[in-house]
């Protein structure tokens, strides 16, 4: 063996070493890990809140930050939250049926049961980013990041699935057709996300983006149809009372990409900036008729990873509160 | 003329040592820079692949800042590589440049895992990282060219690239595989990915020859007005305007798997299958080509390739989204890569005088990675202003003119 190739080998036996050595420790440290701490005679906890009006939301877990951990807390006591086993990276629950998006850090998804138990799984590859289930839990949406490839691009694409609580049909939110002031629309660049459901069986609100702009959309489940309503708003959320929607508007003058969250009245067509100045991407959840949350980055100080969630008047009568640390992906749930 | 004639003979008289070959008919040099390259994608495309995840999940930025570094990314490459060209022509010390550029994204896999959770600083890794590639490629492709007789370069690119794309497929593989098994933990596959990296460093010091040129090596050094007289070589510069022409017009592939899961509806969640089955392709033709284009004339090879690209153009325009087209579109994209990336290097080379190679090949991969840049938001402009079938009809016409444009000037600056 010559000496150039002593030294190679040398050089990948450390090399390999290190590789092994690292990935190796880091199996046992991930298989160790104590688990999501499950509470004490957590039936009966869960019950418990499972029967007041309260919050599902999400707990970021920490070990793997694609995973997150469903979470339930009595909104008259939020600090006794009661954490499940169910894990993923967006949630939403309604009228009995939840659903989880983001089952790996891949994507896929499954449905909940009342008593958060996992019922199905379903496929949708991609980044987890929206999850909402109908009023009355017959559908559940789910939008993620589709990218072209492994590679970090330029060009993202959506894609929202609508999915039958009961049946477990889906269908692609590409599929429906799109009218424009009366005029179907049709082209290759269309992407759908943020679909916000109303109370009545099959009505439905989305963002629409083609051609550099992005539209509210309105949509019927039944018919496959949506038309445009309005331009620049995206992730609509509609009031309980189905009057108003609270979106996140993108602010065009400054470069990067900032939204602020904004509430347009349906009856009249008012629009009007909320009272919350930092930037909003989230879609935002009403926690009564004049209240809405959503998540924001904990910035500290000092800043970290976590995620807070955030309560806004929409009548500009008080400025945004923190409403519950260490939570994101908020449903309201209040049991009949 | 003469120095460039005296310092392939001489290398050919080297290469023509039955011992140095390898079963590909190439020096081993060549070999060993493929392998170079082929850890080293490993290491690179691991960490691409999981860069937006990593972003999007560990960070909690928005996507759109994700494309944000991604245009940092490409603009740098083009700049830094044409400085570091000219430093390697000078000194003649190709491997060392070389190696600087290896040096430093091995490098920057290491500060990955150091900077984690600020988002500028891992910005400024990752355009560490491409800064890298720009300074390593053009020196890389000035070794290949001094290890082979000339009338083996088509064959010696070949085998580089092939090697070069199996790195760029095994790295998402290694990336998923080690994600699958530790969910979560991005350290674990920075720090493999730096393995990688540094065992493609070790062969490139260990066993990589540096070679100097004849005319490096008789103090004809390359001065800076002889890079500028690079720009009144005919055959260079119809090299370098075409290719930028024709990369101006080549639509980049994820708008072209973008616009074949629309036309044929089949679920995104597959659409990383189509890049493995474009490099695959790529892969398995990049040699048989690279030595058909030895035979049969370079020029001739790239302009089929660019006529692939045309008729994939056309498959889109007319699809009637059956499998067959979807299936030949993938495989057109990989020739099309095979008959036009390593074969170009080949053409570059060739036109360059040897004691100014590397500003060469570094100013043709400059004026294409700047053109792919623009092309690619043209593209994206088109695209969204006045739809898809619009924008591909544009560039194919460009596309059709860069090819005429191309092979007229190569029929004319042709040196027999």
């Amino acid at each position: 063996m010559s000496r150039r190739t002593a030294a190679f080998v040398a050089v990948c036996g450390g090399l390999g070493l290190l590789a092994a050595g690292y990935v190796g420790w880091s199996v046992v440290q991930v298989r160790t890990a104590a688990p999501p701490s499950f509470p004490a005679g957590n039936g009966a906890g869960l019950a418990r809140v499972l029967g007041v009006p309260h919050l599902v939301f999400l707990q970021p877990s920490g070990a793997d930050p694609s995973q997150s951990t469903v979470a339930v807390a009595p909104l008259d006591n939020l600090q006794d939250r009661q954490l499940t086993g169910l894990t993923c990276a967006r949630a939403y629950f309604a009228a009995g049926h939840g659903v989880c998006l983001g089952r790996t850090i891949e994507g896929g998804g499954f449905t909940f049961d009342a008593s958060l138990r996992r019922q199905r799984e379903f496929d949708q590859v991609g980044l987890s980013t929206r999850a909402r289930v109908s009023p009355d839990g017959h559908k559940a949406a789910t939008t993620v990041f589709v990218t072209g490839h492994g590679y970090a691009d330029l060009t993202f694409s959506t894609q929202t699935l609508i999915t039958d609580l009961r049946t477990g049909a889906q269908v692609d939110l590409e599929k429906f057709s799109v009218t424009r002031d009366g005029t179907r629309i049709q082209r290759s660049d269309f992407n759908f996300w943020g679909i916000t459901f109303a109370s009545q069986e099959n009505r439905f609100y989305a963002t629409l983006a083609t051609g550099g702009q992005t539209y509210l959309i309105a949509g019927d489940t039944a018919s496959r149809s949506a038309r445009t309503l309005r331009e620049n708003v995206e992730c609509p959320s509609l009031s309980p009372d189905g009057t108003r929607i609270v979106y996140k508007q993108l602010l065009t003058n400054t470069g990067g990409r900032r939204w602020r969250l904004h509430m347009l009245d349906l009856r009249t067509g008012a629009d009007s900036a909320l009272a919350e100045t930092r930037s909003v991407d989230d879609q935002v959840e009403w926690l009564d008729g004049g209240h809405v949350l959503y998540g924001l980055n904990d910035e500290g100080p000092p800043a970290t990873l976590d995620v807070n969630l955030w309560e806004l008047a929409v009548d500009g009568s008080a400025a945004p509160a923190r409403f519950l640390a260490h939570a994101a992906s908020p449903a309201v749930v209040r049991p009949a | 003329m003469y120095t460039q004639l005296r310092a392939n003979l001489g290398l050919a008289a080297k290469t023509g040592d039955r011992g140095k070959r390898t079963p590909w008919r190439v020096s081993r040099n060549v070999v060993n820079l493929g392998l170079t390259s082929l850890f080293t994608d490993i290491s690179a495309e691991m960490v691409n692949t999981i860069l937006p995840l990593y972003l999007v999940f560990y960070l909690r930025t928005s996507l759109v800042q994700v494309g944000l570094v991604d245009g940092l990314y490409q603009g740098v490459t083009a700049l830094v590589s044409l400085g570091a060209g000219t430093l390697a022509d000078r000194r003649g010390r190709y491997k060392e440049v070389a190696l600087a550029g290896y040096g430093i994204s091995a490098v920057g896999k290491l500060g990955l895992l150091a900077v984690g959770a600020m988002f500028a600083p891992l910005a400024g890794v990752v355009v560490a990282d491409r800064v890298g590639k720009g300074i390593r490629t053009a020196p890389r492709d000035t070794l290949i060219s001094l290890s082979t007789p000339p009338e083996r370069l088509g064959s010696a690119f070949g085998v580089h690239r092939a090697l070069d794309t199996a790195g760029a497929l095994l790295g998402p593989l290694v990336a998923f595989g080690l994600l699958r098994l530790l969910p979560g933990r991005f350290d674990a596959i920075f720090v493999v990915s730096f393995c990688f990296a540094a065992v493609g460093v070790a062969v490139l010091v260990l066993f990589v020859e540096g070679r100097r040129s004849e005319a490096a090596r008789e103090g004809l050094q390359a001065s800076w007005r002889q890079a500028l007289a690079l720009l009144r070589r005919p055959r260079l510069m119809v090299l370098v305007a075409g290719s930028a022409i024709l990369a101006l017009a080549t639509i980049s592939d994820a708008f072209i798997y973008l616009l074949l899961q629309r036309r044929t509806g089949f679920n995104p969640g597959f659409l990383p299958l189509l890049y493995v089955a474009t490099a695959t392709s790529y892969l398995v033709l990049a040699i048989p080509l690279g030595r058909l284009a030895d035979r049969v004339g370079r020029g001739r090879i790239v302009v089929a390739g660019y006529l692939l690209l045309a008729l994939a153009y056309v498959a889109l325009l007319t699809s009637a989204g059956g499998a067959g087209l979807f299936v030949a579109c993938l495989l057109v994209l990989g020739a099309y890569y095979a008959a036009t990336d390593g074969v170009m290097a080949a053409l570059t080379s060739a036109a360059t005088p040897v004691e100014n190679r590397t500003t060469g090949l570094a100013l043709h991969g400059t004026a294409v990675g700047l053109a792919q840049l623009g092309g690619s938001v043209f593209f994206g402009l088109l695209w969204t202003v006045a739809g898809a079938d619009f924008a591909i009809t544009v560039f194919l016409a460009l596309l059709l003119v860069g090819i005429a444009g191309l092979s007229a000037g190569l029929a004319r600056t042709a040196s027999r």
